[in-house]
């Protein structure tokens, strides 16, 4: 187990678009328990592989209050089930210290592999809709700032590179 | 991604604008609800949930208000204007509010929407309503849709089902709010025990007059406030929905239908007032909330078997044993319980009725079929449309040899042709409908 380093925000490595993972190997078990040992001590719920530096389709979850319900998110795809949005304010761990209004779908079906290579489907509404489409924005090489005006993104870019 | 740091906290005019604006785009209420009632701040959730209640429940009136007041109708991304112009009118016509607070609150609102081009609008029309507010409503006396804050299609509908006095009833009902009834589960505990209790927790209550284990507050309590709420002495449910079990005649190892079940209360009422039944099976077309209905069953400390399917197609579900019982809650056009859900007059269309129609007529047919000799099924919906009600029984048994309509004799409703319909009741119960069937052999010539 190791903890990973996380890309900071404008780092041009998470514009990188992610690749689908052939056959959950080792490897990517591996993957996967750095991941959750990276965005636990982050204290984040969600992170992407991109995040890390590692451009395959892999996300992790935590949305619990102590850690007791990890999810693993393999090659995810979502199919908006109702357009209604609901704004939340998101932030990253790859723009920490940040938290902007998002406006996503609520209700989305997710499918995906689990940590075991198995495919399932999953309902998602409020955090785990929003968390999930947050995630795999990543995957795209897109962060949650894209969303902002210019202006606002632009403050952020010169704060993060202040850092 | 991080966890919002904190909820951003919305004032409760802004919370409701956008909780109205969400139902004028089709959402229900019930389902928005919970999602913005985190973002209020715990002393402003009561005047929250009262502004999204009376705006709806008004809206039919405030519509006409908004269409005279309001120049340029609102664009369709705009609608959250529309349900704080929605909110605040409501507020100067039917809340004893200060009038100068209530404008003022409602016009800052505009900037936690994010719309703070709105403000003047805003305030215009609300003043314009203060200032011209008794000629408005003199213009409008004879506006029988202002006047009802009923869609005009369904006041037509009801005059068309009702003598006059009645249908002012069901308006006058369904334009108040409706009471907190709960049905004390009296496997744990005795009504008139559980009436000491909450006395001794000075909540004021009193007996039901029709539901056996009914017990209506005198106002409104959140649940957790309830003696041993949690450990299954009592569960929230209209005292016109008590009446359902009682009416099956539970006895002991019969195999028990609930079709359409969900959220449960019908399903867990019938296991408290029979506990002896050889096995209940409840039947819901949604998973989800079938997840309701389980909670219910655990809280109460009950147990029955729960299939997610359309109840309908028989093939998907059924073991192919008959029923002794089965309550049919048909899914129905809620026109019985406006009250508790007012979004009901801006999301019904008339088409849905037929649609409706359709489901009701093709329930009863298939589950007929699962129906024991001698067996009964009680037809239920909180429906006051005989189209939803009476004429499904009448059009059902006609030509049918297996099928006897029994006479529900009871102190309550109203005596129809093929069963009894409640009205809604200021301070009373929600309009229902039952209609009782026994199966019955043919007999060989």
């Amino acid at each position: 187990m190791a903890i990973l380093n996380i890309l900071q925000y404008p780092n041009p490595r998470l514009r990188i678009k992610a690749l689908p993972v052939a056959m959950v190997d080792t490897k990517v078990k591996q993957l996967l328990n750095d991941m959750f040992e990276t965005m636990i001590d982050a204290k984040g719920i969600g992170l992407a592989a991109t995040q890390v530096d590692v451009h395959q389709r892999v996300i992790v979850m935590d949305l619990s209050e102590d850690n007791s319900d990890p999810q693993v998110f393999i090659n995810p795809e979502i199919e908006v089930l109702d357009e209604a949005t609901t704004p939340y304010d998101e932030g990253c761990l790859s723009i920490p210290g940040f938290y902007e209004t998002v406006e996503r779908p609520c209700h989305v079906m997710i499918s995906a592999l689990d940590g075991e290579g198995i495919a399932f489907k999953k309902e998602a509404k409020g955090l785990l809709a929003i968390c999930i489409q947050h995630e795999i924005d990543h995957l795209e090489g897109k962060v949650f700032v894209d969303y902002l005006s210019p202006l606002k993104r632009q403050i952020i870019r010169k704060k993060m590179k202040k850092k | 991604m991080y966890k919002s740091k904190k909820l951003k906290m919305l004032p409760p005019r802004a919370a409701a604008a956008k909780v109205i604006a969400n139902v004028l785009r089709g959402q229900s209420l019930s389902t928005l609800l919970p999602e913005y009632v985190d973002s209020v701040a715990e002393k402003d959730r009561s005047l929250f949930k009262e502004m999204c209640f009376g705006s709806l429940r008004w809206y039919p009136q405030i519509a006409i208000l908004i269409k005279q007041l309001v120049q340029k109708p609102l664009k369709e991304k705009d609608l959250e204007i529309q349900g704080l112009i929605a909110c605040g009118l409501y507020q100067l016509a039917h809340m004893r509010i200060s009038e100068h607070a209530s404008i003022n609150e409602t016009v800052a609102a505009t900037k936690a929407l994010n719309r703070i081009w709105a403000k003047g609008l805003v305030n215009a029309v609300l003043r314009t309503f203060q200032r011209e507010k008794l000629a408005l409503l003199d213009e409008y006396k004879d506006h029988l849709v202002f006047q009802h804050a009923h869609p005009k299609w369904l006041i037509k509908k009801l005059n068309e089902a009702w003598p006059p006095n009645d249908v002012l009833s069901i308006i006058e009902a369904n334009n108040q709010r409706g009471p907190m009834t709960l049905r004390v589960n009296t496997t744990k505990i005795s009504r008139n025990d559980y009436l000491a209790k909450l006395k001794d927790a000075d909540i004021q209550a009193h007996k039901t007059p029709n539901a056996s284990s009914g017990i209506q507050l005198l106002s409104a309590v959140d649940v957790t406030q309830l003696p041993e709420f949690a450990s299954g002495a009592v569960s929230v449910q209209d005292e016109a929905a008590q009446l359902a079990a009682s009416l099956l005649q539970l006895e002991s190892g019969q195999r028990v239908l609930d079709a359409c079940c969900a959220p449960g209360g019908k399903t867990c009422h019938m296991l408290e007032m029979q506990p002896k039944i050889a096995s209940l099976v409840g039947v819901d077309s949604e998973p989800r909330r079938l997840v309701r209905v389980k909670e219910n069953l655990t809280r109460l400390d009950l147990c029955a078997k729960l299939i997610a399917a359309d109840a309908g197609e028989l093939t998907s579900w059924w073991d192919k044993k008959p029923f002794q019982r089965i309550l049919l809650d048909a899914p129905c056009s809620a026109t019985g319980v406006i009250r508790r859900h007012p979004d009901i007059k801006i999301l019904r269309k008339p088409a849905d009725i037929d649609k409706l129609i359709t489901t009701q007529t093709r329930l009863l047919q298939r589950l007929w079929q699962t129906l024991a000799n001698e067996g009964i099924l009680v037809y239920a919906t909180c429906s006051v449309l005989p189209e939803e009600n009476d004429h499904i029984v009448k059009s059902f048994i006609e030509g049918r040899v297996d099928v006897e309509v029994v006479t529900i004799q009871a102190t309550w409703g109203k005596t129809t042709p093929y069963g009894r319909q409640l009205f809604p009741v200021p301070k009373g119960h929600d309009g229902f409908y039952y209609a009782k069937l026994r199966k019955v052999g043919q007999t060989i010539e």
